[in-house]
């Protein structure tokens, strides 16, 4: 294991603060993360809907925009230290360069009246700096590593089927070269034979390149394909990280046991077993660990103390009283 | 190419389209004859004056001594150059105001939005008239052109910023944002070739608009009226009571021009309309296209 982490997250807190009619409410989706991405490593961030896995990112991104704001915590890219404080102008150098961002739904990241060619000057021209004919060249060669053909340049997005825009969108992220890649949800909208081709063409560009990829699913299936590494969410805290097949095959944290036990197995036809109750509300999240309302094996500490995150060994921590005791 | 496999079919399948096309192509041929002129058209007492419609004088002549038919060559060519003057200005502010106020939201909305409502509700006629009176002479249709396009382009900013507002928070916006495009880029090469079809069908319905207030203007004699256009002519006939005089022609011409530039700009307008909303084109060509 490389010892340098492309992307270190430190205590983040990211709230929510709204102000209507002088009531003040704050969601906290984002409360007390840490994690390591290393260079290329695919980490996997799974959770389910409003688990705090898109504000995660959009910080991670520095695509804050209000009422998100952070309210703690660092975030070092190696090529960018303490990334929340740079300006405008540092930022626009370090995106899609060094940093590049595969947004969710991104079937409509292509504006539908530009063709190709014009999007990929629109937004990657600029970061690349090579005259004209080179650039087309890096274009069409880059999107012979996608698997297109280079003529769709000329084409609009309608006239693509939807795994050929997600490759475009995956072509237009990836053709800086860049160290880190947040994909939210790339493939959501595919269906799983497209998906299976897109998924492998991703790993093989990102070894390609060597870069490292922060993958954001609720897609457990996608996450067993692609991610080196697993960490799963719960309420706006990471419950649990580790090698992903270590987490599948031991999940440590009753979250994450509900979450894998949950999926559809081939010649299995038991019924699955829900978890009682919903996830938390953001704006009056519960005290102490916050799965603790639905936790099967729920103790009285876990009512007044939030768990930490504690290493088991092998990369895999887990934040969990019944696990490690306090 | 494309452009005018469109028109083709739009030509074939939509009979509005068809109509409107042949109405404003028979004005336009006939603005163009006016640079084949044979008379000048601030010329007056040239030919015999009140003579009917017939041969050499098709239109007939006016009581000033003007050839009806070579004079609303002029005039049509005139009162067009006019409309396409103040549609294209006004959409250039209309673009702007609209596209920024859309994308920008915020406090820029607020007040371009407060400044566009003004001009909605500002009475137009009173105050055109009331520039004439102000400036006189020097209200050449040039600054009158410019007048109408500085009042008239605050009914399509709200219809551009309606569609800027959706745009706003398309992925290929956010995207084009964080891959660190300007404001100006992101409106320019982003948003403006989207609205650009909507913006093609409301011109030609501020050109129409545009003509109507002109021609009123003229008719009651509040413009330059030495620069012959449609209402120019209706306000000379007025002046030598062309009516009265039994001098029809001097009036039914121009009043027939103008109504085929009103009719068959409408009619383009409503087609092409038709022709950007993709729902009615279906129902019009079949399902297949």
């Amino acid at each position: 294991m490389s010892p340098e982490p492309v992307l270190s997250v430190r205590g983040l807190r990211a709230y929510y603060r709204t102000r209507h009619f002088g009531v003040e409410r704050e969601v906290r989706a984002v409360d007390g993360v840490d994690f390591d991405v290393e260079r290329n490593q695919i980490y996997g961030l799974a959770g389910e809907s409003s688990s705090g896995k898109t504000t995660l990112i959009k910080v991670i991104a520095a695509a804050l925009k209000p009422p998100l704001q952070v309210v703690a915590g660092r975030i070092d890219f190696a090529f960018a230290p303490n990334l929340l404080s740079l300006d405008a102008d540092a930022l626009a150098k370090v995106r899609w360069k060094h940093l590049s961002y595969i947004v969710q739904g991104s079937m409509s990241t292509l504006n539908p009246v530009r063709r190709i060619r014009e999007s990929f000057v629109d937004f990657a021209a600029r970061h690349l700096a090579l005259p004209r004919a080179a650039f087309e060249r890096a274009v069409a060669e880059h999107l012979q590593r996608v698997q297109l053909d280079p003529a769709i340049v000329r084409a609009y997005p309608h006239e693509l089927s939807g795994g050929m825009r997600q490759r475009v969108t995956i072509a237009l992220a990836t053709i800086c070269r860049p160290e880190f890649i947040v994909a939210d949800e790339p493939t959501t909208a595919l269906d799983v034979v497209v998906q299976k081709e897109v998924l492998d063409m991703m790993r093989s560009i990102q070894r390609g390149i060597g870069s490292s990829v922060l993958l954001v699913t609720h897609d457990l299936g996608v996450h067993a394909h692609l991610a080196d590494k697993l960490g799963i969410m719960y309420a706006g805290r990471l419950v649990e990280e580790g090698p992903t097949t270590a987490v599948f095959a031991q999940p440590r944290h009753p979250y994450t046991a509900h979450l894998i036990a949950s999926l559809p197995r081939i010649g299995d036809a038991a019924q699955r077993q829900p978890l009682e109750g919903n996830p938390p509300n953001l704006a009056a999240p519960p005290p102490g660990c916050r799965f603790h309302p639905r936790c099967p094996l729920a103790m009285d500490v876990c009512k007044r103390e939030v768990p930490p995150m504690t290493s088991l060994g092998s990369g895999h921590r887990v934040a969990c009283f019944a696990v490690n005791p306090a | 190419m494309n452009a005018l496999k469109v028109l083709r079919d739009l030509f074939k399948t939509n009979v509005e389209f068809a109509i409107g096309a042949v109405l404003v192509g028979i004005v336009v041929v006939f603005a163009l004859l006016s640079f084949v002129s044979p008379y000048p058209p601030l010329d007056v007492y040239l030919v015999a004056p009140d003579v009917p419609p017939g041969w050499p004088h098709v239109f007939g002549t006016t009581s000033r001594g003007q050839d009806v038919f070579w004079l609303l060559t002029y005039a049509i060519r005139n009162t067009l150059l006019f409309g396409i003057a103040v549609a294209l200005m006004s959409r250039v502010v209309s673009l702007v105001v609209g596209l920024l106020s859309g994308y920008k939201g915020g406090w820029v909305d607020r007040v371009l939005m407060s400044i566009n409502d003004t001009f909605i509700v500002i009475p137009l006629l009173p105050i055109l008239v009331l520039f004439f009176f102000v400036m006189r002479d020097r209200m050449t249709s040039g600054w009158l052109a410019v007048t109408m396009a500085l009042l008239g382009w605050a009914y399509d900013a709200r219809l551009i910023r309606s569609v800027a507002m959706s745009l706003r928070h398309r992925e290929f916006t956010r995207t084009s944002v964080f891959s660190g495009m300007t404001t100006r880029e992101i409106l320019q090469r982003e948003h403006l070739p989207y609205v650009l079809p909507i913006v093609f069908s409301t011109t030609l319905n501020n050109m129409n608009w545009s003509i109507g207030l002109e021609v009123t203007l003229s008719v009651l004699g509040f413009t330059d009226i030495n620069t012959p256009s449609i209402g120019g002519m209706m306000y000379w006939a007025n002046q030598h009571t062309a009516m009265v005089a039994g001098i029809w022609w001097w009036i039914a011409f121009p009043v027939l021009a103008v109504m085929m530039v009103f009719i068959g700009l409408y009619l383009l307008a409503v087609s092409i309309n038709e022709y950007i909303d993709p729902r009615s084109r279906l129902s019009r060509i079949g399902a297949g296209a």
